[in-house]
């Protein structure tokens, strides 16, 4: 199946080249902002411009990967507008995994450009120390953070077994979590950390595992210095949570009448 | 159909309930959010408490006007909606349970939606099929090869399935269905929309592999005339119930005394003295359509007459429609349950 679309987007060559660019030129947009703030105050909540961009390269790799993976969840709604869920509930694979192999966007490379530059930028500048440990944590930081966001993504989706719609949702929570977690999250007020923490826990995506990879102490730690490492366990937890809710929506799955 | 094959049981169906929920959806974030919580809802009852079994080989016509609960019956069998109440055994398997399952054994086609990749040709349709179902590569080609035989398809297979005609979109949906070896073909409104010559290729390729392979077929439809060319078993759903199930030609015995001529006069349009029997239903240019009761005069001398006093230029019989029939069978004493086997 991913080749079928792989053979349907090379039809869209076109809308692959500008979706890359657009995308670079909106990442461009967000990462002058941050510079232009670190460069006039020197740092923000006591983070300096190298630890911003590690920051800021967590999220947008993992993002990215996020993106590869469940991109096509975003248009969800449009299998329970027109009853195609149907189809995919008669063939003998998992409804979810036909969907999110169903599409596969080329142009989310871009994020892992812009991930990885403001990665190695904001390591160099902030001089992090490579312990095996951080070598070894690294990649599970990111398995975590795409559960955590997958995880998001799928219970956002699975609202539409209730609602048919829920686009305005989707859209919101995508470029909400984006925009929430661009600034060290100790800027927020205290129920704000309380709810990125808690209810929609963002800040394990790079909050948290950022004072690990920079030994930023837990001076500006809500909870207790373990959080640091917690990324992982979030993510399951996130993800297992967010599937649950996925298969009772598909229990309560109306299809559409003629 | 023999005793032997009635007694394999491979559909139970057993007092099967839907509802649905309707409700007035609020728009918005915050709408699609209050949605979840609350919300005004109408519950319409789509199928109230049907009960059949069938048997293995068996071609049943499932037949109702529109919104009588068909489809809602067959995405119950298919595995698509979990009943409210009741149970559905598809070949040993509860279909919503074990979907996976239940998907090998039944091959899907509905009329009015195609089960294939829109931009894709036919032909990559049925490679992605074969890497789906997992199916070993000469079976495939065997199958393949008849499939393709049998629906003509040579020249549809490398154009773009939204390209397509709906008559030629059919045929190939049908093909996708049957690649896998289903034991059971559940086709709902596969004729909907269709010229009288897809119509037939339809009705032929049917019953070409009803006869080839050992495939049990139910199919629905709201109109007589597939009912009449193709199912030993009719079952006839209004509203949610059933309203008949039993032999198509018990049907006709019992309830349909009537059927419909269709006349076309030779550029005039005449009043039909000589034919009293006759109701006129409907009168259109040099057409008329006439219904005429199965049990007064025989059709060899209405036909006779008609040619006789009047210039006929063309005359076809049709099957009354399945409001007719149903109307016919409430005004004979309502609900009736013969048996396939009587
Ligand atoms: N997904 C749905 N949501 C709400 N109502 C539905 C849905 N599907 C079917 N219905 C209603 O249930 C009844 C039966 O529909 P259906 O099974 O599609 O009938 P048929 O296939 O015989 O035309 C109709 O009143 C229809 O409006
Ligand atoms: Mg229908």
């Amino acid at each position: 199946m991913i080749i079928a679309s792989m053979r349907s987007r090379m039809e869209y060559k076109l809308s692959f080249i500008f979706m890359f660019f657009a995308l670079l030129v909106f990442y461009a947009g967000q990462v002058g902002v941050v510079v232009l703030i670190v460069t006039k105050f020197h740092h923000i909540a006591g983070w300096t411009l190298g630890e911003m961009a590690f920051l800021y390269g967590l999220l947008v790799f993992s993002q990215g990967l996020t993106a590869i993976l469940f991109y096509s969840l975003n248009d969800f709604e449009s299998y329970m507008i027109n009853g195609d869920f149907d189809r995919l509930l008669v063939r003998p694979l998992n409804p979810l995994g036909q969907i999110v192999s169903s599409k596969f966007e080329i142009a989310s490379m871009a994020h892992f450009l812009i991930g990885t530059t403001a990665l190695i930028f904001g390591a160099q500048k902030a001089g992090i120390d490579w312990t095996l440990g951080k070598v070894a944590y690294l990649p599970v930081v990111f398995i975590g953070a795409v559960l955590i966001q997958g995880g998001i993504r799928l219970a956002v989706s699975a609202v539409a077994f209730w609602t048919t719609r829920n686009s305005s949702l989707v859209h919101t929570v995508i470029y909400s979590s984006k925009e929430m977690i661009m600034y060290p999250v100790s800027i927020y007020k205290m129920w704000m950390q309380v709810f990125l923490t808690l209810v929609f826990p963002l800040a394990f995506v790079n909050f948290y595992p950022s004072h690990y990879f920079l030994n930023r102490g837990a001076g500006d730690l809500l909870f207790h210095p373990l959080i640091q490492y917690l990324t992982p366990l979030t993510g399951t937890i996130v993800f297992v949570f967010g599937y649950w809710l996925w298969n009772q929506g598909m229990v309560r799955y109306q299809s559409v009448g003629n | 159909m023999n005793a032997k094959q009635a007694d394999k049981t491979v559909i139970k169906v057993d007092n099967l309930r839907r509802e649905f929920k309707v409700a007035e959806a609020k728009e918005g974030i915050l709408g699609s959010f209050l949605n979840l919580f609350s919300r005004k809802e109408r519950i319409v009852k789509a199928v109230d408490g049907i009960t059949f079994d069938i048997g293995i080989g068996e071609f049943v016509g499932y037949v109702g006007e529109n919104g009588a609960g068909k489809s809602t019956t067959i995405k119950m069998l298919t595995g698509i909606l979990t009943p409210t109440n009741g149970s559905v055994e598809v070949a040993g398997i509860i279909p919503y349970e074990n979907r996976i399952e239940n998907a090998f054994n039944i091959g899907v086609v509905f009329g009015q939606r195609t089960q294939l990749w829109w931009d894709l040709p036919a032909r990559d349709s049925f490679d992605l099929l074969r890497a789906i179902y997992r199916l070993p590569q000469e079976r495939y080609e065997r199958n393949f090869r008849e499939l393709t035989e049998a629906l003509d398809l040579s020249k549809l297979l490398t154009v773009p399935v939204r390209k397509l005609s709906l008559g030629q979109r059919m045929r190939c949906d049908l093909a996708a269905s049957m690649l896998h070896n289903p034991k059971i073909l559940f086709l709902d409104e596969p004729t909907i929309g269709l010229d009288l010559i897809a119509k037939d290729a339809v009705r032929k390729f049917l019953k070409f592999i009803n006869h080839t392979r050992d495939v049990t077929i139910i199919l629905t439809t709201h109109d007589m005339e597939d009912i009449e060319a193709l199912c030993e078993r009719i079952i006839i759903i209004d509203e949610g119930t059933i309203a008949y199930d039993g032999s198509t030609e018990k049907l006709k015995q019992d309830h349909i005394h009537t059927k419909i001529l269709e006349v076309e006069f030779h550029d005039y349009n005449p009043e039909l003295e000589n034919l009293p029997m006759l109701e006129v239903i409907k009168s259109e240019a040099n057409k008329k359509w006439l219904r005429y009761n199965l049990d007064g005069t025989s059709m060899h001398d209405i036909i006779s007459t008609l040619f006789r006093d009047y210039c006929v230029k063309d005359l076809s019989i049709h099957e009354p429609k399945v409001s007719d029939v149903i109307k016919a069978i409430y005004k004979n004493g309502g609900m009736e349950r013969a048996s396939v086997n009587d």
